[in-house]
């Protein structure tokens, strides 16, 4: 169906309850064009493959997919490449380093040949370094708006929020694991959680 | 050869643009709108749909481009990375300030021009906004009073839709309204606390806003889709493009030319009148000129100012219109950055669904009864709530399958008040041309001297405290007052560089919104502006365009002009 069909109908109806995900995908269809897989570009397949390892660990599959399958790392290559400052590029690219260097210390081996359980004791360790972190905080200045203050300069925080971000603005994490519609077509203000409307996603 | 003469001429096609179009070319007038900018198709340009993962940079935008083509623009939240094309490249439009005076200027050159990117946000004035600068002696008296302007916005109002709640207030009038968007648990929950401990002094209502709730002339109840300002297939909120602008090509009458920078209006001494507009094709540099009796200058508060400060001639030395030598003074922005946010305990197993375009609204209550210690006139705050989301799971350490669930679910409501406050007509805010300084086409730009004075300054304290309070009644945790150092520009309410009064020694524009000086000009945008009130602006510019340009086809029948 064309956006111009899609606009008579819309203009025809009123009080719509749901918008069929056909019509959705009209509305969307000049602006498709998302890139198949491509080699990272700023990583190294050795560091692409632990960027992939630690974001599965924080968002693995379940019955929806994790963040392997929904190429974080790919998103990630492109916002250090493309997006950081080159003080960020330097800082993450040094945390990743690290992440090895802590395997190979406790594990005498690269984190990623690390088993599922000396990996997560890696991540454990980052995230207890990553809340004293944020503690030392405290007495920070808050940011705009009363924002708390975050510790923007640690590795394993930035690595989160990369990874949360890749993962939840995917297709699969969008419509499956969020079940959010890009048009819901009503709006109600305060229902059950349970009452949300099945995800009409593929 | 394409026609250089109309009846009419409007500079600007957006907000106030796009209803003179609309107002001239229904009552017979053939008139030409002039637009700066570039064509705008909704089926085309519109993105508002674009899914996340389908921007390179997931919403997070463009960063080093944005820093480098529009570090001024990206700094206004609407500027997504879907849109960024709806504002102007900073690069190609220069304009200074005075060390330690920043001032934000937001802007959209497209036909639509800002109303593509609005808040729709939609309140009437009332007599205590008219009336305040005569009660209080400050700058000069209105020339007009709510009575004159209540009928143009019944009129505006019933083209546009406005979605709202009645509530019987005097000093925020009710309008004509379509049916209230909903509330949601957090700001129910607030709206209640607000009524037990206010004693009806202050009310939480739903925000008045120009998006339909059920089909309006033509045009389609909103989907729920959010993000407005990226443009709207189903016409659901008013813009120029959206409305008004088809409404104008209907008729038959409209010539709308876009590529089309205004440099100067040219002024026929013998006449006293405007003989015509010179323009650079925006594209191709030629200088042009075209000719009508009739001329509404709609370029926008700044842009207005800019044109006529930069149309000299003997008769005008210090710019057209100018002979009180207020033009582009009095420069005034809503100001803000004045709020608190809180997280209000209960109802997580509870959420709303769907990206309602529209937010809470606490009516101005300072100095509306009782005379305020600190201040004179007031605010109004705008209540943003909702759950937290996914991104709060960054900070957490924990990972693996429950987390990912966990965080999936929304979290706690939190609540945010912030302000938007008067700001005093001062006539030393204002604006100058900078004449070292041109803009891509060699038209001289602006030099912007403002600063919010000691009023505001207590008005935006007061937001962070009257919010800090409410919450607390509202029974919200981890309270959080802020007061942030918003420079004015930064509300996109920018006003008051041609204002209306009684006395041509001491304003620009007449009670019709005509230059006291020429009687062909008519000046609509919110450079007419003789106080800003609290409220956001756009309805009240659109009813008062409306207006002027009833009056103003009435006087061109009668050879008036």
């Amino acid at each position: 169906m064309d956006r111009r069909k899609v606009l008579k109908l819309l203009l025809a109806s009123s009080g719509l309850t749901a918008m069929p995900a056909e019509w959705v995908a009209a509305f969307r269809s000049v602006h498709a064009g998302l890139g198949s897989a491509s080699a990272p570009r700023i990583l190294t397949p050795r560091q692409d493959a632990t960027v992939g390892a630690m974001a599965e660990l924080i968002l693995p599959q379940t019955d929806t997919p994790g963040a392997k399958a929904v190429r974080v790392n790919e998103f990630i290559d492109h916002i250090v490449a493309d997006w950081y400052s080159d003080q960020d590029r330097v800082r993450f690219l040094a945390g990743l380093a690290d992440v090895d260097a802590r395997t190979q210390s406790l594990f005498k081996k690269d984190f990623v040949d690390a088993s599922a359980e000396q990996q997560s004791e890696i991540l454990r360790a980052l995230g207890e370094e990553m809340a004293q972190a944020r503690e030392a905080l405290a007495t920070a200045p808050r940011g705009y708006r009363g924002a708390d203050p975050e510790p923007d300069d640690n590795f394993y925080f930035m690595f989160r929020q990369l990874t949360l971000t890749g993962y939840f603005t995917s297709e699969a994490g969008f419509t499956q694991q969020l079940r959010e519609e890009i048009i819901p077509g009503r709006f109600d203000g305060c229902i059950p959680f349970e009452a949300r409307t099945p995800s009409k996603s593929s | 050869m394409a026609a250089t003469k109309f009846d009419a001429i409007v500079v600007g096609s957006g907000m106030t643009g796009g209803w003179a179009a609309k107002e001239l070319t229904e009552k017979g007038l053939h008139t030409l709108v002039l637009e700066a900018g570039r064509p705008i198709v909704p089926e085309k340009d519109y993105v508002e749909h674009v899914a996340p993962w389908e921007m390179p940079f997931r919403g997070m935008r463009d960063r080093k481009k944005l820093l480098q083509d529009q570090p001024i623009q990206s700094l206004c939240y609407a500027c997504e990375e879907t849109n960024a094309q709806f504002f102007v490249k900073d690069t190609e439009h220069p304009y200074t300030t005075e060390p330690g005076k920043p001032f934000r200027w937001i802007r959209g050159r497209q036909v639509g021009g800002r109303s593509i990117l609005w808040g729709r946000q939609s309140y009437r004035w009332s007599d205590l906004d008219f009336t305040a600068n005569l009660r209080e002696g400050i700058a000069v008296d209105w020339p007009i009073r709510y009575a004159d302007l209540a009928p143009w916005y019944d009129y505006v109002e019933d083209f546009i839709g406005i979605s709202g709640e009645a509530l019987g207030l005097a000093q925020l009038p009710d309008g004509k309204f379509l049916p209230p968007m909903a509330m949601n648990c957090a700001e129910l929950a607030v709206k209640q606390a607000m009524a037990k401990h206010f004693g009806g002094e202050r009310v939480l209502t739903i925000g008045r806003v120009a998006v339909l709730t059920e089909t309006h002339r033509g045009r389609a109840a909103c989907h729920y889709c959010g993000p407005c300002h990226r443009g709207c297939i189903t016409l659901s909120y008013f813009s120029s493009v959206n409305a008004t602008l088809p409404a104008a090509e209907k008729t038959g009458r409209l010539t709308l030319r876009p590529f089309s920078t205004v440099d100067s209006l040219i002024f026929d001494s013998n006449t006293r009148r405007i003989s015509g507009v010179r323009v650079i094709d925006s594209q191709t540099k030629a200088a042009l000129e075209f000719q009508a009796p009739l001329i509404f200058l709609c370029a926008s508060t700044l842009e207005s100012a800019r044109i006529l400060l930069n149309s000299t001639s003997p008769g005008f030395p210090s710019g057209l219109a100018n002979s009180s030598g207020e033009l582009g003074h009095n420069l005034m922005d809503h100001i803000k950055g004045g709020g608190a946010k809180g997280i209000l305990p209960g109802q997580e197993n509870r959420r709303s669904f769907g990206n309602r375009p529209n937010i809470a609204y606490v009516p101005r209550f300072r100095n509306v009864k009782e005379k305020q210690a600190g201040f004179l006139r007031g605010y109004g705050l705008q209540g943003e709530a909702d759950q937290e989301g996914w991104d709060r799971g960054a900070i957490s350490p924990a990972f693996g399958a429950d987390f990912k669930n966990a965080i999936s679910r929304p979290g706690h409501w939190q609540f945010t008040f912030s302000g938007y406050g008067e700001c005093l007509p001062n006539h030393n805010n204002f604006v100058e041309i900078d004449k070292n300084t041109v803009d891509a086409w060699g038209i001289p730009s602006l030099k912007i001297h403002c600063a919010f004075g000691a009023n505001e300054l207590a008005i935006r304290k007061d937001m962070a405290i009257a919010s800090a309070e409410m919450l607390a009644a509202a029974g919200a945790i981890s309270i959080q007052p802020f007061q942030d150092d918003d420079p004015p520009g930064f509300s996109v309410h920018e006003m008051g560089t041609a204002r209306m009064g009684r006395d041509p020694k001491t304003s620009v524009l007449n009670a019709w919104n005509q230059a006291h000086d020429i009687k062909n000009l008519f000046i609509t945008d919110g450079s007419c502006m003789t106080s800003s009130g609290c409220v956001n602006p756009s309805l009240t510019y659109m009813a008062l365009t409306a207006r002027a340009c009833d009056y103003a086809v009435d006087q061109l029948k009668r050879g008036e002009l």
